[in-house]
């Protein structure tokens, strides 16, 4: 293999970051057409990715100061100006 | 022109949940965030001078919320020295020395929203989140799930990009791998 499967890893997390350079777009998916695993790395990572963006806009929808939280919060306010 | 009911009070009032829940997606922690939120309010008394007016207050309220988090993620992790050395590499676990894969992946067939909506693979999920060095897991949980960008990212945590990549390639490396030991090969798989 041309390009080591830990180097193509590494790609393939970047491109979740960052635009890829042409020549390493090149080396990515040429390296792809020809290793089924880094081909599959690269469909887990993307499903993870997926997943966890999905996480950050359901968990906190519903969120509310509490009655006590909003209380103690005009005390201190009170208390400190 | 200021109004006379402006204030840390009203503004408590009517954006004190936004900023909560805004507090608590990036920090995960009630008395933290409501900490972050009071900081905030004070901060944009002493400062509303310099509110000129062009955004609203709740926009220029989040973006002093912002910085206060940054900072205190900064503090945090300067305060118990959260290092890691791009030297030592663990990711010389995954695979051979000539760098083909040790443990090959195979792709997974699941697609995300009923990955998402299985309770038991997000407890998994979490739980290998949770188990990644602490600079790792604040780097993921900032880029992957706030989806903070890769300049407040690097900023927050005082490393260069080529260091967040190389944090986040190790995460994501290991989160593959532990999915698949926890979750995929366990037979879960609806
Ligand atoms: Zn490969």
């Amino acid at each position: 293999m041309r390009h080591a499967c830990k180097k193509i890893s590494q790609l393939a997390s970047d491109s979740l970051d960052r635009p890829l350079s042409l020549l390493e777009r090149l080396k990515f998916k040429l390296h792809l057409s020809m290793c089924s695993h880094c081909r599959d790395f690269d469909h887990n990572i993307k499903l993870i990715h997926k997943v966890t963006a999905m996480m950050h806009t359901t968990d906190y929808g519903q969120t509310r100061l509490s009655e006590k939280q909003r209380q103690q919060l005009h005390n201190n306010l009170n208390a400190i100006k | 022109m200021k109004k006379v009911d402006d204030g840390p009070h009203s503004w408590l009032h009517e954006h004190g949940d936004y900023l909560y829940r805004f507090a608590m997606s990036r920090l995960h922690n009630e008395d933290l965030a409501a900490d972050m939120l009071q900081e905030t309010l004070l901060a944009g008394w002493k400062g509303f001078d310099k509110f000129a007016g062009q955004s609203s207050i709740r926009t220029w309220l989040v973006g002093i919320l912002k910085h206060k988090i940054i900072d205190h993620i900064r503090r945090e992790i300067r305060g118990r020295n959260l290092s890691e050395a791009v030297e030592n590499d663990p990711t010389s676990a995954y695979f051979n020395s000539n760098g083909s894969w040790s443990d090959a992946p195979a792709a997974w067939k699941e697609n995300p929203e009923d990955l998402f909506s299985n309770e038991q693979f997000y407890k998994t999920l979490e739980s290998c989140i949770n188990k990644l060095p602490e600079k790792q897991q604040i780097v993921f949980r900032m880029r992957d799930i706030t989806g903070e960008d890769t300049e407040t990212t690097c900023k927050t945590c005082d490393v260069t990009s080529t260091h967040l990549h190389v944090l986040l390639h190790r995460a994501r490396l290991a989160l593959r791998t532990c999915l698949n030991i926890h979750w995929f090969e366990r037979g879960n798989r609806s």
